[in-house]
């Protein structure tokens, strides 16, 4: 129960977008010379939420899904058409000063850092523009060089540098200034697997050492599992689950997966749940949830069972099967 | 004020830095800038001598003293912040100047300045040898002289606020290198570049001197070659100063105007 | 044709592409007759001083300026598009794409890409042509066109062939495109009779950066200017460059099959 006003608070968020449709060939090219078919785009249609100080929030969703938009709106870099919207206090399109101070934003594959000079001299750059304290300075970018394993690599110009260590000098430069809030649009896109779990590690430490509040995108699934314990899903700009991740998984699934080791695949399990396959002995089963506990009790009671997991549908799935319902 | 000085030593590193990388590109343009006046130079003097006498009061030492040093306010004053933001709205490069809590033209602006300093040495040469070959006259007065810096520096501010605010059409189309070359060759008359202003017809001189592009590049030349009476570079300095504030206001609106519409419609 | 079929379907999705931008044709038509008009005001303002420029006349120079937007937009209609597509696609490794289709690659680069908007050039420049020939009379016979449309023909093979050597460079030097520049700086010189320009200039402009093949010669033409063996020798340097250029592309092209595989 907190008394302290969220650090951010939307309400009804709505962005319109107006485009101009088109056909392919000649003669609809030259129509719409004189006349242009406009429909609307809602690209965030109506959303609602707060989050607290502290806390980091994923946002999942497919490509298109509004998450990118949301974030821009959060950051003050689009003007929202309806709905209200403050971060940290302020109202970000009116983008003052001493808001974006507090605030930084990366976004996946690109870069603020200047292309052809190491990064340690983009570094020098942003500390005057973001006026960080000369003592400050140099203990932060002691600190987020360990923690992000930079070393040589600020001394290298930014263009010979590959992805991932373009990502991370990009990630440090963004944090220089301490901002209170963290928007990451897509951060882990395009990197290999290692370097993914390296820049999450680092975020879920930052987040900890200095209490900063993260959003983060992601169309990937291990981002959100790995860092957030909280979950907002969007689809077609609308919000169609907010909440704890493991909520996610028990409201928007019925079954549960059962994988058992017999000998072989002679004996028929059909009794005990839909039999998802078998291979060398390997049976999967698909059971009610509430079913689960009493179908294992009677699987190791029946049969000569050499091994036997319960898991949970992979969030893929029950994130799909959240998309096909629409809003619950 | 301290933090904004700052924020200039800094970008003066960073282009010091990067300009290893343009060395190239950046010797390539000044071909252009060192051609035309040369080009002009010529026709000119061609002109002279097929009069057999001076052009409008102009001899053929004037002509090559006015290309001169117009060659030199020219690079003094000119931008291509043009391109930059093309590059700039290109590489979606504009939402990252939209969140810092600073005015991007502070930031261009010591990249200009800073990267003429490292060229200026080699524009001083080209100018030398120009002058060599083609003997320019010079009717220097010390009092012109004097003058002469506040005027470019006027100059410099009223040209790079115009064209900086030109260059934010990047907010409203991809094509912000066409429409510097249609400044670019609409500034070529009316600022002095094809002939001196002296010699264009009245009605088009007394345009030339109501629009801004004579205040910015051909008013501190004819300034130093001892063209113009005390009056007559007192009223110019205060038109520019006029120019200034005007530009400072329309780069103010337009930039307003510009976030607007990004932030209605995305980057 | 297969080349003409060719030709015409990169036209048109050129042109497609560039109907869904309306307002860049009217951005052209700005910049060129702003252009058209700070060259007729530049000629204006010197013809008011002189008779003749180096020995030729104001609407002999006018026909110079009428081939300077012609071939001008010839240029920037389709050879420095192209070529400048054809630099990046080398700097990126994309020029596979083209290298796989069944078709000379070298045409395919060549017409890869037009600014169909350009066109205002060519217009503009047959138009203020068309206006030199006039004002020059009944002097222009069917034997002095043609010695003009072989003189243009010739400068235009001379240019393309220029620019494809440059271009080929980026087989093996990389920010080609810089070079490519220095053509644009220098043919801004192409305004004015070349004839005008010290011996060191007019070497330049013929056989360093062949501007003067492009402009001034066909004007001479027009004008009546060129004799025959001027004529030849235009023709003789356009069909060795163009020989050349196609030389030095096949070996270019080797090189970077061979480096890439």
């Amino acid at each position: 129960m907190t008394t302290t006003p969220p650090a951010i608070r939307v309400r009804d968020l709505r962005k319109t977008y107006v485009v101009a449709e088109r056909e392919a060939g000649a003669r609809a090219a030259l129509k719409s010379l004189v006349r242009r078919r406009k429909i609307e785009i809602a690209a965030v249609d109506g959303i609602s939420f707060d989050v607290d100080s502290g806390e980091i929030v994923g946002f999942l969703g497919p490509n298109g899904a509004g998450k990118t938009t949301t974030l821009k709106m959060l950051s003050g870099l689009l003007h929202p058409t309806a709905g209200e919207l403050s971060v940290l206090g302020a109202v970000p399109w009116r983008r003052e000063k001493a808001f974006l101070r507090q605030i930084t934003l990366v976004m996946g594959q690109r870069n603020q850092l200047v292309w052809d000079i190491p990064a340690a001299d983009s570094f020098e750059l942003n500390r005057a523009i973001y006026r960080i304290p000369s003592a400050d300075f140099q203990r932060l970018v002691k600190e987020l060089t360990e923690l992000l394993e930079l070393g040589p690599l600020l001394r290298k110009p930014v263009r010979n540098l590959s992805l991932g260590e373009r990502m991370k000098c990009e990630i440090a430069a963004a944090l220089l200034h301490r901002p209170r809030m963290v928007f990451l649009d897509e951060p882990t896109i395009g990197l290999d697997v290692t370097m993914q779990r390296r820049i999450r590690g680092f975020i879920a430490e930052y987040n900890r050492r200095t209490g900063a509040t993260v959003l983060l995108t992601s169309h990937d699934m291990s981002d959100v599992e790995a860092l957030c314990r909280r979950v907002i899903i969007i689809h077609r700009g609308k919000l169609l689950f907010d909440g704890a991740l493991s909520d996610l998984v028990s409201r928007f699934t019925e079954h549960k997966t059962i994988v058992v080791q017999l000998k072989d695949c002679r004996a028929d399990l059909r009794p005990y749940g839909e039999v998802v396959s078998c291979e060398d002995g390997r049976v999967t089963l698909r059971v009610a949830r509430a079913e689960t506990a009493r179908t294992t009790e009677r699987l190791l009671a029946d049969l000569p069972v050499s091994d036997l997991t319960v898991e949970d549908p992979p969030i893929e799935d029950v994130i799909e099967r959240v998309f096909a319902q629409g809003t619950p | 004020m301290t933090g904004l000085a700052e924020i200039y030593v800094q970008q003066f590193k960073t282009t010091l830095a990067s300009f290893a990388q343009y060395r190239a590109a950046i010797f390539i343009w000044m071909i252009g800038h060192v051609l035309e006046p040369l080009v002009f130079m010529i026709v000119w003097s061609a002109v002279t001598l097929s009069r057999g006498g001076l052009v409008g009061g102009f001899g053929a030492g004037d002509f090559a003293a006015y290309f001169l040093v117009l060659m030199l306010v020219n690079h003094a004053t000119y931008t291509w912040i043009m391109y930059e933001f093309e590059y700039r709205v290109r590489h979606g490069d504009l939402s990252f100047l939209l969140l810092r809590p600073l005015h991007p033209i502070h930031t261009d602006i010591v990249d200009n300045l800073s990267s003429k300093m490292l060229t200026l040495p080699l524009i001083l040469v080209s100018a030398a040898v120009l002058a060599v070959v083609f003997k320019p006259v010079f009717h220097f007065r010390l009092w012109a002289a004097a003058v002469f810096l506040p005027a470019l520096g006027l100059a410099f501010l009223v040209r790079f606020l115009i064209e900086w605010t030109l260059a934010l059409a990047a907010f409203w189309t991809t094509r912000v290198g066409a429409i510097n070359q249609g400044y670019y060759v609409a500034v070529l008359f009316l600022s002095g570049q094809v002939a001196p202003l002296a010699l264009l017809p009245g009605p088009v001189r007394a345009a030339a001197s109501v629009l801004p592009f004579r205040w910015m590049i051909s008013f501190p030349a004819e300034l130093l070659l001892g063209r113009l009476t005390p009056a007559q570079a007192a009223a110019g300095l205060a038109i520019q100063a006029g120019w200034l504030v005007l530009a400072l206001l329309l780069m103010k609106v337009v930039w307003r105007a510009g976030v607007r519409r990004f932030t209605a419609v995305g980057g | 044709m297969r080349a003409l079929r060719l030709f015409w379907v990169f036209f048109r999705v050129g042109v497609l592409g560039e109907l869904a931008y309306p307002a860049n044709f009217f951005l052209q038509l700005f910049e060129s007759l702003l252009d058209l008009g700070t060259a007729l005001g530049g000629l204006a303002v010197v013809f008011a001083y002189t008779e003749t420029l180096g020995g030729w006349r104001p609407d002999e120079v006018l026909a110079l300026v009428g081939v300077f937007f012609l071939v001008g937009g010839v240029i920037r209609l389709i050879i420095q598009p192209s070529m400048e597509s054809f630099i990046e696609a080398v700097g990126e490794g994309t020029l596979d794409f083209t290298l796989t289709k069944p078709a000379d690659a070298q045409f395919l680069v060549s017409i890869q890409r037009v600014e169909i908007w350009r066109c205002t050039d060519i217009v503009l420049g047959a138009i203020v042509l068309g206006a030199a020939l006039s004002r020059l009379g009944t002097r222009v016979g069917p034997g002095r066109a043609a010695v003009f449309a072989a003189a243009l023909a010739a400068g235009l093979v001379i240019v393309y062939s220029f620019w494809l050597i440059l271009a080929t460079l980026s087989f093996w030097l990389v920010r080609v495109q810089n070079i490519l520049v220095i053509f644009q700086s220098m043919y801004e010189a192409g305004r004015w009779p070349v004839g005008l320009y010290p011996r060191w200039m007019r070497f330049a402009l013929r056989f360093l950066v062949p501007v003067a093949f492009a402009t001034t010669v066909p004007a001479q033409a027009l004008a009546g200017r060129l004799n025959a063996s001027a004529l030849c020798a235009e023709a003789a340097l356009a069909v060795f460059l163009f020989g050349a250029a196609r030389l030095f592309w096949k070996v270019g092209l080797r090189r970077y099959s061979g480096a890439s595989a």
